[in-house]
């Protein structure tokens, strides 16, 4: 008998009139557009060639991140500690290659570092059975702290011209680490669409208890997919660290909120099961635009956190109206 | 206004002649079901009134009708002989009306006293801060009244099921109820402290409590009972006075036919080989010492009262619940393990509540379709969405699932169509033994006998298949045979010839 | 006739002590002997500073925790609320009115929080991370980055304050104490905190507006921010807009440690001030130690980690015997 205290009311549904997914998309591409037309309205410096390679390699570096967030929040978790995962995978990493090390000794770190990061959070969701929040939120003190250590107060910079290239260098005309994010867009795309691990993670971000009794293994899933958002900090730290050319401990922070923006305006939402890593390309493109323009503007640096901050909420806001949901009385 | 034709007879009425409360043809309706239709009852004040019925026979509409959960759709409610409209839980409880669910509602880490009185917290007059002496002195004078020696300081977390029970009686009791429904009391309670219960519910009686109470045991209904109410799909058969009634009798009424047509099973497997063997299956969920056999080729029944642990058994056998004790074999092979590696054996569970656990709703057919054969349609692990549509639309046709679009939305399917997807995600997989939980659990008639129909065809292939279900109906004419299930354990095991409901009934309720 | 139910009678069952306290009595003994320094008088008052205004946050964080929530702004709150009262009393305001602007910011943050979790029902990691955001940003704007001082010496003066031989700042922190105990359990806003915690439904059930209740939870955690400016403005007599971000990772964790549950309804504020006291001590002798800040927060997220794994041991056991 269905507990009797409260009656459970499921609130309309609106539905995307545009076919599904495809419309979703079509959206926020539409609103790109919107927010670029205004954009060159209010600024001549918005539409030279240089500033929009800049947006499209702001977005790359918050794509990067937030692409293996996505992936979480899919399968129906959460991690808040990708940005301090990529504080202490680039800290590491900018150690090893200002030690002499080789440059791909120095990436090699960073996505190990990264990887064993998300694999701890992953052994905390599966094994331990802590809420993801908590689990990450622990994680990205922990994580933070130890870069802070690891740093001790000291910034590192200069590293060789090679490296840097892949944050800074154009291939044909290009930013390098657009063509990063097309190439994770790709492989995140084939993976979560052409894989049966995507279909399963889909699955297990819809429903937990259906995907388990379907015979999903879920666990093994979920720390799959732990690890490979651990990666991708880690791949995300190495871009970072080619573009601004230096490590200190507080290099990840600002990431945060953003990359967390991204996805969610990218349609993805946030109960797991729905979205896809395209909606966080645009996602990522929406901020970048949105810190670009602020910039254009200018608008105050210290005016981001609080913008970024409002967007957020309205995204997640969005993503409730859009998809309906319970709603309890009282 | 005290006697009406639908009144059932006979005389033996409580002492005062209004009714302290009377449903006058009463109707609930939801989307393609009338739960309540057309039905009259009344409450006297000093009598327990027992409530009878099958499952989903209208019992917990009507209760809910009675506590304001659920609004009536048409039909008027007299107290004292006024008229007046339950609405919400507040005026139900303005009126006196109090419940005790089986699902309890108290809050764990606040203490008796604190619970009793949640949300009219007595406080004092000047610093309106919680005067907790008169709160633990009044609960003090509850408990005490209904004879209960408990701590009112002692957390609701501490106590057991049996005594939250009682704390939750105590509760309605200090909130002046005057009518107290009680689903299904002593579901949990061992026959010592049922007996308290009892002792506890004559004193209330004693004091002008007018009590329903639902049941399934039998022996309460002699036992306790002033009057007895059936209920049958919805309607209200008969009322008569304990005393007068039979146990056959009421298992008659509460059994018959429903209006309508009866599915009439049409193909039959060949019987072959054991493909499940269960024995003294124990869990922590109630099942107790369990055995049970399903056969290649048949459709084997799992009957038995809400509660008494048929969904358990199927959660057991398909490893979602950790089993204590005993063994499940498929096919001659013990088997361990979760979900993953049983359903790797062929076994298939259509999960009684779908919404829940057999879909994902957020999906598409299609992803639902194929969720669980996804290995074995792309072994290398690569998923060809052109293949997958193929498949899924092959399914469709072949399920007939309306409308036959693979890429819409699972939850914009009616229920029947979602439940064909739940059984149409295990036919890609292969599975040769399926267990059903209420498969046709708020189906329609039409959409039923489509299920029946692939059910058949499944065994008629060699599947074993097990069926849970709790109409009666379907048990006799659909099964081979059926076990019955009382209280986590068989009560006994029917074959085709002694197939009826009657019996099934019999096995189900408590005889002692 | 008189009826019991069960064989035994019911009583109170002692509950478990939290494991915070044979932990910190050990760190406290540990520090107290093998720490450098630790002992003395001076550094004794300066840890009671210390945590006054971490036990300010702690006290509603334990609320918005048994309510099965979390306040991962209230640090940043915290700044907002200084740099609204500095901004205040450099303006050549009083005291009082400083007070009451800073209060006021608190609790609107309190009662946003509060609106998006309970009306919304989002979930709190994501909404007051968004609300962190917001204030942090605010504190940034309002003071282009920079300190604001200048604010006269009425509230060092207050901060400095000895009322009979109690520093002013413990006094204020023991008062956010008492008054979160009569909160907690002398009203029916603390009795309402563990059924939104414990059996959300059978508040509603009650008739009473869950709604509300839950969202003044967050709001009275906004008030305290706004109170517990004053501390912190006094302090340093000055406000920096970013100073206090990171402190309701203290505060969360002094909860936890405590004892209190993120899942059943079930608190215990002498649990969360133990919490509190831990934690100073910890991070006052990690400093003496020369141990880095960083590696502090290291230890205290595992620390953490630890006692919710305990926590959640003992749980299962508990329903097992049950």
């Amino acid at each position: 008998m269905m507990s009797g205290a409260a009656a459970v009311r499921l609130r309309g549904q609106w539905r995307h009139r545009l076919a599904g997914d495809a419309g979703a998309l079509a959206l926020r591409a539409a609103l790109i557009l919107l927010i670029g037309f205004l954009l060159a309205l209010a600024s001549d410096a918005f539409l030279s060639t240089a500033n929009v390679l800049n947006v499209l390699r702001q977005a790359s570096l918050i794509f990067l991140l937030a692409a293996g967030l996505t992936l979480v929040i899919l399968c129906g978790g959460f991690d808040l500690s990708v940005a301090a995962n990529l504080t202490l995978s680039a800290c590491l990493a900018a150690g090893v290659i200002k030690s002499g090390l080789p440059p791909w000794l120095g990436v090699a770190t960073a996505l190990a570092c990264g990887t064993a990061a998300g694999a701890v959070n992953g052994l905390a969701v599966t094994l331990l059975r802590l809420p993801p929040f908590l689990a990450t939120y622990a994680m990205l003190w922990i994580l933070q702290g130890l870069a802070f250590h690891y740093m001790g107060g000291q910034e590192i910079f200069g590293f060789p011209p090679g490296f840097r290239a892949l944050g800074t260098g154009f291939l044909f005309g290009v930013p390098v680490p657009v063509y990063l994010m097309a190439a994770v867009l790709v492989a995140a795309t084939v993976f979560l669409r052409a894989t049966n691990f995507g279909q399963e993670i889909y699955a297990i971000g819809a429903n937990p208890e259906a995907a388990r009794l379907s015979g999903i293994p879920v666990r093994r899933r979920q720390m799959l997919v732990y690890m490979l958002s651990g990666l991708m900090s880690g791949l995300a730290a190495v871009v970072f660290l080619a573009r601004v050319n230096a490590a200190d401990s507080g290099m990840g922070e600002p990431l945060l909120l953003p990359v967390i923006a991204a996805v969610l305006i990218g349609g993805t939402s946030l109960f797991g099961g729905v979205g896809s890593v395209m909606g966080t390309v645009l996602g990522a493109i929406i901020l970048a635009l949105v810190i670009n323009g602020m910039n254009l503007l200018d608008i105050r640096a210290q005016w981001q956190p609080l913008v970024v901050g409002v967007v957020l909420l309205a995204a997640v806001m969005v993503d409730l109206v859009g998809r309906g949901r319970r709603e309890r009385i009282g | 206004m005290t006697r009406d034709a639908n009144d059932g007879g006979g005389s033996g009425q409580p002492a005062s002649p209004v009714p302290l409360l009377a449903l006058r043809n009463v109707s609930k309706t939801f989307p393609g079901v009338r739960a309540l239709d057309d039905v009259s009852l009344e409450l006297h004040a000093g009598e327990v009134h027992m409530l009878l019925g099958e499952n989903g026979a209208g019992k917990s509409t009507l209760i809910k009708v009675l506590y304001g959960a659920y609004r009536a759709d048409a039909g008027t409610i007299l107290y004292e002989g006024k008229r007046v409209d339950i609405a919400r839980p507040a005026d139900a409880r303005r009126l006196g009306i109090a419940v005790i669910f089986q699902e309890f509602s108290l809050v764990p880490f606040l203490d008796l006293a604190q619970n009793i009185f949640l949300g009219r917290e007595p406080r004092r007059l000047l610093t309106r801060l919680i005067d907790h002496a008169r709160m633990h002195r009044e609960a003090r004078a509850v408990l005490d009244e209904l004879g209960l020696d408990y701590d009112t300081r002692a957390l609701a977390v501490d106590l057991g099921i049996a005594q939250q029970q009682m704390v939750e009686i105590a509760k309605a009791l200090s909130q002046r109820a005057r009518i107290l429904v009680m689903d299904e009391p002593t579901a949990a309670l061992s026959e010592r402290e049922s007996n308290a219960l009892f002792a506890l519910i004559r004193q209330l009686r004693a004091s002008g409590v007018a009590i329903v109470y639902i049941s399934h045991r039998m022996q309460e209904v002699f036992e306790l009972g002033d009057r007895v109410t059936v209920l049958r799909d919805g309607r209200r058969v008969a009322t008569l006075p304990a005393g007068e009634a039979t146990p056959d009798q009421l298992i008659g009424m509460m059994v018959g036919r429903a209006v309508g047509a009866v599915y009439k099973r049409r193909r039959y497997g060949t019987v072959g080989k054991i493909v499940l063997d269960v024995r003294g299956l124990t869990t922590a969920t109630g099942v107790r010492d369990v055995d049970l056999n399903v056969r290649e080729g048949e459709i084997v029944g799992l009957s038995g009262l809400i509660g008494a642990g048929r969904t358990e058994v199927a959660r057991a056998i398909f490893g979602a619940d950790a089993i204590v004790a005993g063994e499940v074999q498929i096919s001659g092979a013990v088997v361990e393990g979760g979900p993953e590696q049983i359903v790797a054996r062929g076994v298939a569970l259509i999960p009684e509540n779908r919404k829940l656990e057999g879909l994902a709703l957020k999906r598409s057919v299609q992803d639902n379709l194929l969720v669980a054969s996804l290995w074995k349609l792309f072994p290398r692990g690569w998923y060809r969405a052109g293949a997958a549509y193929r498949h899924a639309r092959a399914l469709i046709d072949r399920l007939r699932v309306t409308p036959p679009a693979p890429r819409r939305l699972a939850r914009v399917l009616s229920g029947g169509n979602q439940q064909k997807v739940v059984i149409g995600k295990w036919l890609a997989a292969g599975c040769r033994l399926f267990l059903f939980d209420e498969p046709t659990r708020g189906i329609d008639v039409g959409a039923k006998s489509e299920i029946f129909a692939l059910i058949e065809g499944l065994v008629e292939h060699g599947a074993a298949v097990l069926l849970i279900s709790s109409e009666l109906t379907e048990i006799v004419h659909v099964c081979d045979r059926a076990y019955v299930m009382r209280a986590g354990r068989i009560g006994g095991e029917l074959d085709r010839a002694e197939l009826s409901e009657e019996n099934i009934l019999r096995l189900a309720m408590h005889e002692r | 006739m008189p009826v019991s139910a069960s064989s035994r009678s019911v009583e109170r069952l002692a509950r478990p002590l939290p494991a915070i306290l044979p932990i910190g009595l050990l760190l406290v003994a540990g520090a107290f002997f093998a720490v450098n320094g630790f002992a003395s008088a001076r550094n004794l008052a300066n840890l009671g500073l210390q945590a006054s205004i971490l036990l300010m946050l702690a006290m509603p964080m334990t609320l918005i925790i048994m309510s099965e929530g979390l306040d991962l702004s209230a640090g940043a709150v915290l700044s907002l609320c200084s740099v609204v009262m500095a901004e205040s009393l450099a303006g050549g305001h009083g005291i009082a009115s400083a007070l009451a602007a800073s209060i006021a910011v608190g609790l609107a943050f309190g009662v946003a929080n509060g609106a998006m979790v309970s009306l919304l029902a989002l979930p709190p990691f994501v909404v007051t991370l968004g609300t962190l955001g917001i204030a942090e940003g605010a504190s940034l704007v309002l003071t282009e980055g920079n300190a604001v001082s200048g604010l006269g010496s009425g509230i060092a003066t207050l901060y400095a304050l000895d009322v009979f031989g109690v520093p002013f700042p413990l006094l204020v922190a023991l008062a956010t104490w008492l008054a979160t105990y009569l909160l907690l359990h002398y009203t029916r806003f603390g009795t309402y905190v563990f059924a939104i915690g414990g059996n959300r439904d059978a508040l509603v059930l009650a008739g009473a507006p869950a709604w509300a209740y839950h969202i003044a939870i967050y709001a009275f955690g906004g008030l305290v921010s706004g109170v517990a400016a004053l501390l912190l403005t006094g302090r340093m007599n000055a406000a920096h807009p970013t100073v206090a971000i990171g402190m309701e990772f203290d505060a969360i964790a002094a909860v936890v440690l405590g004892g209190t549950s993120f899942e059943r309804g079930d608190g215990r504020l002498l649990g969360t001030v133990l919490g509190v006291a831990t934690i100073t001590v910890l991070r006052n002798a990690l400093d003496l130690l020369g141990v880095e800040s960083s590696l502090q927060v290291v230890s205290i997220g595992a620390l953490i980690l630890l006692v919710i794994v305990i926590d959640s041991l003992r749980k299962s056991r508990r329903v097992q015997t049950a």
